[in-house]
């Protein structure tokens, strides 16, 4: 059974044409020069219940919109789209008892309360029986060590413990769907691999269905199979990412290391390639297209101008993948 | 999905007993912002005095009588203060686009925002106003009869609809204003005059007071019906249809905005 279904989905906002200065200002007050902004255009995907779907796409691609209208907080414009089985904005309420929520910097525990008690009254709110909360319990006790966290206020948890809480009390009432949005933003290493660990654990448990929009390639690495990709509000790719690979499959990563300020080494190797070039504090990396030119070559020609003193060489990872495709579209 | 009043009940006292448990493990806090309240109160009591130590009566209102009604408005105004008390943060959580929090619960979005916050610095509020009005009440020599505080009850629960409704509508003027402080501000200070009777004010004021903006139903058409028993106007024995078709309509009002709030991006 399909748990996601979008048609055609489209939505447009109206925004007032803004003129400048104070005049500008004044002007608006009483202008009705609006334009329409299309933030989804006619994105159609199908989500199987239990699939891990990374939704991906740049800063203002229409992430959030697409959750927005998936959770019923915002009506399409057109399209049909159908969560569960409800219409999102028709049936808010009946949808929220069907899907979990979680914003990765936004938590929706009581403030106050210690991480029981806010279970306690979901567990009224959401009306689950005893016998499954009790179950859901176990299970997270196996999970991780919930018993410190149990008994703290939300507000004297650190980022990670929140986030962490927030999940746990996403999924209390086993819902179908679990929309996670960024959850492990400004996580420490460790931290992030507990949170994957835990979400693939409870979707293996549960069948959950999880739709996963992440600006970290590490999530996607960990936890998805299939990825949506967005930009401009309508929809560049959605595949198994192996399948995203095998498209950039001549690609491969040089990375050389050499004395020196490696950001000025790498602007003059991006004169000498024809390749994008990247520096962190360690290596230059350099994206070589095989089809256009062997990686030994493009190492041949790179010891004749500089003193590499290491090297290594990789197949392309995700984020390079995605960062490719935000900047030039798959063909 | 419609749900009990019984469940709603049994949510918010669990809510409740919890968010009054962690208050009161905040000691300082609790016992600085009750001395704060107790003196706004007193405060509140002793400008009242003082001005009755200049003018014997008001309009014809004696000091008892006013009292009275002061102390009325006092009890009517303690519900606003107690359970809606998240209103004022409202706008905050939704020009940072925290509102959206509240959106995913399979519960009705307006109890689930309120009862969020129980201001518990309300009871003293509660208890000064029913010790005026037992004190004016006796002092006043009036009747104490079974239907003379059955009407008490009924009019006081229906004149603190009024201060709701009033604070519901100025909150969500944030759901389509940025700087709506200022509205629920004003709402705010206007409940000052809810203490006088009606007829010291201009016409102009009177119709605002009884029509646009009607704390005149907080305690003065309310009161009458318990102080001036033999001429009772239309509009206070209306005062308990009044409030609640305000409530209704500051509550739909409330959730229309909410409604169409759609966040900001993430």
């Amino acid at each position: 059974m399909s748990s996601i279904q979008i048609k055609n989905l489209t939505k447009q906002f109206k925004v007032l044409n803004r003129h400048e200065g104070l005049k500008g200002s004044i002007q608006d007050l009483f202008s009705r020069d609006y334009k329409t902004v299309t933030a989804v255009d006619n994105i159609s995907m199908t989500v199987e219940q239990g699939e891990i779907v990374g939704y991906l796409g740049p800063n203002g691609a229409g992430k959030s919109t697409t959750i927005k209208m998936m959770t019923g907080v915002l009506e399409p414009t057109s399209g049909e789209i159908i969560v569960g089985d409800v219409v999102p904005y028709r049936n808010r309420t009946k949808l929220a008892q069907e899907i979990g929520v979680v914003f990765g910097q936004r938590s929706q525990l009581w403030w106050a309360l210690p991480l029981i008690e806010s279970f306690r009254i979901l567990k009224d709110i959401y009306r689950i029986s005893d016998e499954n909360y009790n179950a859901m319990m176990d299970f997270y006790r196996t999970q991780v060590d919930i018993e410190p966290l149990l008994h703290k206020p939300v507000r004297q948890m650190s980022l990670g413990q929140r986030t962490l809480s927030d999940i746990l009390a996403a999924f209390l009432h086993d819902p179908k769907i679990v929309f996670l949005d960024e959850p492990t933003i400004g996580l420490d290493v460790s931290m992030k691999a507990k949170i994957r660990t835990l979400i693939h654990a409870l979707n293996q448990e549960k069948n959950t269905t999880v739709i996963l929009t992440t600006h970290d390639m590490g999530d996607v690495d960990a936890l998805c199979r299939r990825i949506v990709i967005i930009d401009k509000g309508k929809m560049l790719y959605d595949n198994d990412i192996a399948h995203l690979k095998g498209f950039f499959g001549s690609y491969r990563t040089l990375k050389v290391r050499m004395d020196g300020d490696l950001q000025a080494h790498a602007e003059e190797i991006r004169k000498e390639v024809d390749f994008s070039v990247s520096a962190d504090e360690e290596w230059i990396s350099i994206l070589v297209d095989e089809e256009k030119e062997k990686v030994l070559d493009v190492l041949g020609r790179l010891q004749h101008t500089h003193n590499i003193r290491d090297m290594q060489l990789e197949e392309i990872s995700t984020e390079e993948i995605i960062k490719k495709i935000y900047e030039e579209g798959v063909e | 999905m419609h749900r009990s009043i019984g469940f709603y009940l049994r949510i918010y006292g669990k809510i409740l007993v919890q968010d009054i448990k962690s208050k009161m493990s905040y000691r300082s806090d609790f016992i600085i912002s009750t001395i704060g309240m107790i003196c706004t109160n007193i405060a509140g009591f002793v400008s009242f005095w003082i001005l009755f130590q200049n003018f014997p009566s008001v309009d014809g209102w004696s000091y008892y009588e006013m009292l009275f009604l002061y102390g009325f408005s006092l009890v009517s105004l303690t519900p606003v203060q107690c359970l809606f008390d998240n209103n004022w943060s409202l706008r905050i959580y939704v020009y940072s686009g925290d509102f959206i929090k509240y959106c995913f619960r399979p519960i009705n979005l307006f109890f689930y925002y309120q009862s969020e916050i129980f201001d518990i610095k309300g009871l003293g509020q509660l208890a000064f106003g029913i010790g005026t009005i037992v004190y004016a009440w006796a002092k006043l020599g009036l009747p104490v009869t079974v239907l003379m505080i059955l009407k008490m009850i009924v009019f006081l629960i229906t004149a603190s609809l009024i201060m709701i409704a009033l604070q519901n509508a100025a909150a969500a003027t944030c759901f389509w204003i940025q700087n709506s402080f200022y509205v629920l501000d004003l709402v705010f200070r206007f409940k000052d005059y809810a203490k006088y009777p009606i007829t010291i004010f201009s016409p102009v004021f009177r119709f605002i007071f009884t029509f646009l903006m009607p704390i005149a139903f907080i305690a003065y058409y309310p009161s009458l019906v318990i102080l001036r028993p033999d001429e009772i106007p239309l509009l206070s024995w209306l005062s308990p249809v009044i409030g609640l078709v305000f409530f209704f309509l500051s509550y739909k009002f409330w959730m229309y905005g909410a409604m169409k709030y759609s966040g900001t991006g993430s």
